[in-house]
């Protein structure tokens, strides 16, 4: 959903150094595919070293004084908040990606399950300036350079790519040449990424229609509003298997170095500890069985070019 | 204070006035400008003063942050606040026509007094309880997504400013014929009863005595409703055509900045101020007639 824009992937190593000011850099800078094994190969050889270094600073007492509340651990996200990366539109139920991550991070930096509290930040508000009412807002933001001027990102949680969603039987569902997409009025909810994608690597010659909600841009697709939109591959193959019959996901983008990353007030030094959670979690193999298990559907889709 | 010529003062209470009561002496203008320029700083200070102050200037009037909002780059994701607000005035220009003539329509109906003409009364009765009672926005939703969603030929294949100029026509003429009915009312009846006794019909008597007259007094509350209707262009956005206010939003998205609502602010006083120094105008220029005792 929230994307990457496309092109700053050179940047994204040197600006995250600095947000985070750790020498932890994402192995996710140098993501060209959208295979994740080499991805966590190469994370757990960088972090190791890392988190043995600050075990002790990390443990649930240390990190005490840098949370919002003492005690426990305040997660927000937006509502409503979407399949498959939250479930029932409940985020404390510990269903969907997101919400799973959130609970293993939680675990990770000794928080009992009661002891993370949800709270609902809209993701227009959620980058203000002042003071936040969370520890960090986990709502598929990606990481750019710019936004990172604004709040401070953690690591990659989840390496994205953008996928096509059309009508089944529509014109955009057959032909979709790169010359060919470029003659379709495409959809798009405020806020994506999927924006500056469909505006940066496909170049529509119409402009496209930006929706309030992900709700509006599925009506807008079920009335022929646009002939189709681009959003995260797992969205994509969500609302295509579940959500509006007889749409269909038809291809996925290849990558273009996107990520997502949890959302924390600017400097916040609790994101050096949750980095290392995350790290934790990528060597031990959670974040992949996460992955696979709330996000795998996608996983043989085909690729074509924007 | 000094003397003035009785119709100045007389003027001077019933204008709009911004310099005070009788205004016009060097050292009350003094006064009014020293006065006015301590407010200013004592509330430039505590701006700038405040613990946030260089965070919010940052996040929210950053020169660089407003002037690439103004200019857009698709490319980056992000559109020109300034080339969206020309959907937002055409939108404004074609439902303030139409609004006017649909607005005028209601009116008359509803103050129409044949027996025959009951049903329409009644239809523009429950028209104008049904769209002024509904908020705005809903009305869009229900006209952009609704519309389409009937496929029919001509009516379900508009764009969405054209859904988004018919919600705002619904909406607005509701109140605007309300403030026509008000202004009719207003014109004393006998002005009926005297163009009926030299032999105009009922609805010369309208057109050429009452409506002259009920239109003049409105004029004020009319463009009201204009300057309202110009800022509430910008909720079509919803529909998800691209006007200022949806540019602004798509450009703080991508860069965590929302100085591009700043842009969008200065664009639309742009085009309602000089909208509200123009009603000023007229409401001076139409005392100054009647004070006068023109007729015209």
């Amino acid at each position: 959903m929230r994307q990457a824009r496309p092109g700053l992937n050179r940047r994204r190593s040197v600006a995250t150094a600095a947000a985070v000011g750790l020498g932890l850099i994402t192995a996710c800078s140098s993501i060209s595919s959208s295979n994740s094994t080499a991805t966590s190969a190469s994370n757990t050889a960088t972090s190791t070293a890392a988190a043995t270094a600050s075990a002790a600073a990390c443990s649930n007492s240390a990190i005490q004084p840098d949370l919002n509340t003492k005690g426990q651990l305040t997660v927000a996200t937006d509502s409503p908040a979407y399949p498959p990366w939250f479930e029932n539109n409940r985020p404390s139920n510990g269903q969907g990606y997101e919400s799973a991550v959130a609970y293993a991070i939680a675990k990770q930096l000794g928080f009992t399950t009661a002891q993370v509290k949800w709270v609902t930040e809209p993701f227009d508000s959620s980058y203000a300036p002042g003071p936040k009412k969370f520890d960090f807002d986990i709502n598929e933001v990606s990481y750019t350079a710019q936004r990172a001027q604004a709040v401070t990102f953690s690591d990659s949680y989840y390496d994205v790519q953008q996928a096509l969603v059309a009508l089944k039987g529509s014109l955009a569902a057959a032909k979709h040449s790169p010359s060919e997409l470029k003659g379709y009025v495409f959809g798009d909810q405020i806020g994506t990424t999927s924006l500056a994608f469909i505006n940066g690597q496909i170049q529509p010659t119409q402009t496209p229609k930006v929706y309030n909600t992900l709700d509006d841009v599925k009506q807008a697709l079920d009335t022929k509003q646009i002939a189709a939109f681009v959003i995260d591959t797992p969205t994509a193959q969500y609302i295509t298997s579940s959500e509006i019959p007889g749409s269909v996901m038809v291809a996925q983008f290849p990558s273009t170095g996107e990520h997502y990353g949890l959302l924390f007030a600017k400097g916040n030094p609790l994101v050096t500890c949750v980095n290392q959670a995350l790290s934790a979690l990528r060597a031990n193999g959670t974040l992949a069985a996460l992955q696979k298990k709330y996000l795998q559907v996608y996983l043989t889709v085909p690729t074509i070019k924007p | 204070m000094q003397t003035q010529p009785p119709d100045a003062i007389d003027l001077g209470r019933r204008g709009s006035r911004l310099l005070g009561s009788g205004g016009g002496s060097a050292g009350r203008v003094a006064l009014s400008t020293a006065s006015t320029l301590v407010v200013l700083a004592v509330v430039a200070a505590l701006f700038l003063l405040a613990p946030g102050s260089a965070q919010v200037r940052h996040t929210f009037l950053n020169p660089s942050d407003m002037w690439h909002a103004l200019i857009g780059d698709p490319a980056k994701g992000y559109y020109s606040v300034g080339e969206a607000i020309w959907l937002n005035i055409r939108m404004f220009l074609v439902a303030e026509a139409l609004i006017l003539i649909l607005g005028l329509t209601i009116a008359v109906v509803r103050q129409s007094t044949g027996p025959v003409m009951l049903p329409l009364r009644a239809a523009a009765l429950v028209y104008v309880d049904l769209f002024r009672g509904v908020p705005l926005i809903l009305v869009i939703y229900a006209v952009g997504f609704g519309l389409p969603a009937l496929e029919l030929t001509v009516v379900s294949t508009q764009s969405a400013a054209v859904y988004g100029v018919l919600a705002l026509v619904l909406s607005y003429s509701a109140y605007v014929s309300e403030v026509y009915r008000a202004g009719i009312n207003s014109v004393p009846l006998a002005q009926t009863a005297a163009a009926r006794s030299i032999g105009l019909t009922h609805g010369q008597a309208l057109r050429y005595v009452i409506l002259p007259q009920a239109v003049r007094t409105i004029i004020a509350p009319l463009l009201n409703d204009f300057i309202s209707l110009q800022k509430d262009t910008a909720l079509v956005s919803v529909l998800g055509s691209i006007e200022a206010n949806r540019a602004a939003q798509i450009y703080s998205d991508a860069t965590f900045n929302y100085s591009s609502y700043a842009v969008a602010a200065l664009l639309f006083l742009i085009l309602t101020i000089p909208l509200a120094r123009f009603t000023d105008h007229l409401i001076a220029r139409d005392r100054r007639r009647r004070l006068a005792g023109g007729a015209a």
